[in-house]
């Protein structure tokens, strides 16, 4: 018979590792309980994101409460990871995690996450409905849209579509780490829905007949985008909005399939050592000015209704009234993200 | 007088904080992760414990991932015989040069191991793109209209990662030709043998365990080679170590990715000790 998880021991096994190494600090990260005040882990992606909290949440309103941040940077599938590790241990390493929608879902599935209270988050009451769970508040959020140069797309595109037309062919661009998002798209072009992306991956590879290219990470898309090798791609907007102002080429159209919600979640870790702390953190996350130094500096929206950003911006990172907002199936992601990544492996790139 | 047994022990002695170090921090971990890929992934649940050997049947019958290890093996052989076929004149030259300027040229070859591996790729990168300076020195002597697509070919990555290999290479080689008697040569020169002839029969054969030592090492690292393939073959383009990362840190799947490390590491491992046989046996070592 196999044992569920063995979490406890791998934990337990570095934790000694750790110790015998004399690598856990005097008195520190391991099995100790917080009082008011004292550090708060917050597991998050680095770059422009960690920069702008620690400008615009930590110092200013963090720091004076008594709280000392520390940012433990790296990518959310090694957060997940550890969330899932740690979990057994009654204090795990991190306090505060930072994850996608899909992410932050699954480790709500695998009981590791606190179940929020509202009450100790003054700000929260100012959260968008549209993008409440009981576990997690919502950072920042912005929609999926088609980015194109209207240098060579004299017609602005209104469909996902438009990118299969053949007048495009071979200037059409996807993303490897947008797997996901990308046979989603396709799939709701294809008789799919946001709960079975199976028809996308025949019309993909008609896609991939057309002759598309195939980029690593978002930034080589910009640079493809910028030296118009290709014309056409799918991308949130808010990188769409960025890379308008890096002087990139291209204009932002909303398919009329529908836009697909990014929103970038943070959540507390069931066995966090400083809940306080992390609450304290959350509340400062929905802050309104830096909410709003958020929307100036990535283009995101703010996920609160207390924070009026200038109208010029606004025109530029929001979307009109009339869009329909779509929300990925957790459940089906959770499933299925596997096996999506393996057809993108194994046919598509192939 | 010392005897025998107890000088043994001596050496014994002396080699056992070297060989703890290696047994706590190489094979320790090592049976931790060939532990691990004998376990279950189930998806959400990070590793379920179990002794199975579905991971090492998926990585056998799956066409996918034995078409990344041929792949991996075919870079990994051109890698190694264009950096033993660039690397000798260069390293030849250096043994036997008499310039005052040696130290220099030696730094020269030591200075690209000064930067990482991700660093010089990111180089490359500049010069591969269809704006970048191949492009540009191209159509400027008109040899090309439009820009090549050179990033993300396999070219790119052969090129990437001959450059890593190269200084490796050229030290091991040079240091074993120095080591060669120069009256050897001379000899068979003044005997009547062609210089080619005297590189053939006298200077090939006595470098032999230099060229090996650099291939097996040239070989090793292309096998293992991971920043060089990601920056420079772009997704389509997998070798085993990116693929080993992605199953750990994109999909967490423990068990598949300790599995498939461990097959890298058996088939270098077992390629390296064949070349090493075979060489021995066709030449006498």
């Amino acid at each position: 018979m196999t044992e569920s998880i063995t979490r406890r021991r791998f934990v337990q096994g570095v934790g000694a590792g750790a110790a015998i190494a004399g690598l856990a600090p005097a008195g520190g990260l391991i099995g100790t309980a917080q009082a008011a005040g004292g550090p708060v882990v917050v597991g998050t992606w680095g770059g422009d994101y960690q920069n702008l909290m620690d400008q615009y949440i930590n110092q200013p309103i963090i720091k004076p409460t008594g709280y000392e941040i520390v940012f433990d940077t790296g990518q959310d599938t090694a957060r997940k990871t550890k969330l899932l590790a740690e979990h057994p241990l009654p204090r795990g390493s991190m306090d505060v995690v930072a994850l996608t929608r899909a992410g932050g879902y699954e480790m709500w599935k695998n009981d590791t996450l606190l179940e929020l209270d509202p009450k100790k988050m003054p700000n929260y009451s100012h959260v968008l409905d549209k993008l409440r769970t009981p576990y997690s508040i919502p950072h920042i959020y912005t929609g999926r849209v088609i980015l194109y140069n209207p240098k060579y797309v004299k017609d602005k595109p209104t469909s996902y579509n438009d990118l299969w037309n053949p007048a495009y062919a071979g200037k059409v661009g996807v993303i490897d780490i947008q797997y996901g998002t990308t046979i989603e798209s396709a799939a709701m072009i294809a008789g799919g829905s946001m709960s079975n992306y199976e028809p996308g991956k025949a019309k993909l590879l008609e896609l991939k007949k057309a002759g598309v290219k195939i980029y690593p990470t978002n930034e080589a898309m910009a640079a493809a985008l910028k030296t118009e090798e290709v014309w056409m791609c799918i991308m949130w907007k808010a990188r769409g909005v960025m890379w308008q102002n890096a002087g990139i080429p291209i204009e932002i159209a909303n398919p009329k399939e529908g836009i697909v919600l990014y929103i970038s979640d943070q959540v507390i870790a069931k066995n966090a050592k400083n809940k306080d702390g992390a609450y304290a953190w959350l509340n400062g996350l929905l802050d309104p000015a830096a909410q709003i130094q958020f929307a100036q500096n990535m283009g995101y929206n703010p996920t609160v209704d207390n924070a009026p950003i200038p109208a010029d911006l606004k025109a530029r990172i929001e979307f009109p009234p009339e869009v329909t907002y779509l929300n990925q199936d957790q459940d089906y992601l959770a499933k299925n993200d596997g096996a999506l990544k393996d057809w993108w492996d194994k046919e598509f790139k192939a | 007088m010392t005897s025998a047994g107890a000088i043994a022990w001596r050496r014994a002695g002396a080699m056992a904080p070297a060989s703890l170090l290696v047994l706590a921090f190489l094979a320790l971990p090592m049976l931790l992760m060939l532990r691990y890929s004998f376990n279950s992934f189930v998806p959400g649940k990070f590793m379920v414990e179990a002794l199975t050997l579905e991971n090492y049947v998926k990585l056998a019958t799956d066409p996918y991932y034995r078409h990344v290890l041929v792949l991996t093996l075919g870079v990994s052989v051109c890698v190694t015989l264009l950096t033993l076929i660039v690397g000798w004149p260069v390293a030849q030259f250096l043994a036997r040069t008499q310039s005052r300027h040696k130290g220099l040229m030696l730094l020269a070859v030591v200075l690209p191991l000064f930067m990482g591996n991700a660093v010089r790729a990111a180089g490359w990168m500049v010069a591969f793109g269809r704006e970048g300076l191949v492009n540009r020195l191209l159509e400027a002597v008109g040899l090309i209209e439009a820009p090549l697509q050179i990033m993300f070919t396999p070219t790119a990555v052969i090129i990437g990662i001959v450059s890593v290999n190269l200084s490796y290479v050229v030290l091991t080689l040079s240091s074993v030709i120095e080591g060669i008697d120069r009256r050897a040569e001379e000899a068979a020169l003044s005997l009547g043998a062609t210089p080619f002839e005297t590189w053939r029969l006298v200077t090939l054969p006595l470098a032999l365990p230099g060229l090996l030592a650099a291939g097996v090492l040239s070989f090793i690292l292309s096998m293992n080679a991971y920043a060089t393939p990601v920056l420079l073959g772009g997704p389509s383009f997998q070798m085993m170590a990116p693929v080993v990362a992605d199953q750990v840190l994109q999909r967490a799947n423990w068990p598949f990715g300790a599995s498939l490390g461990f097959v890298l590491m058996l088939v270098t491992l077992g390629l390296t000790a064949g070349a090493n046989w075979l060489v021995g046996r066709r030449y006498g070592r």
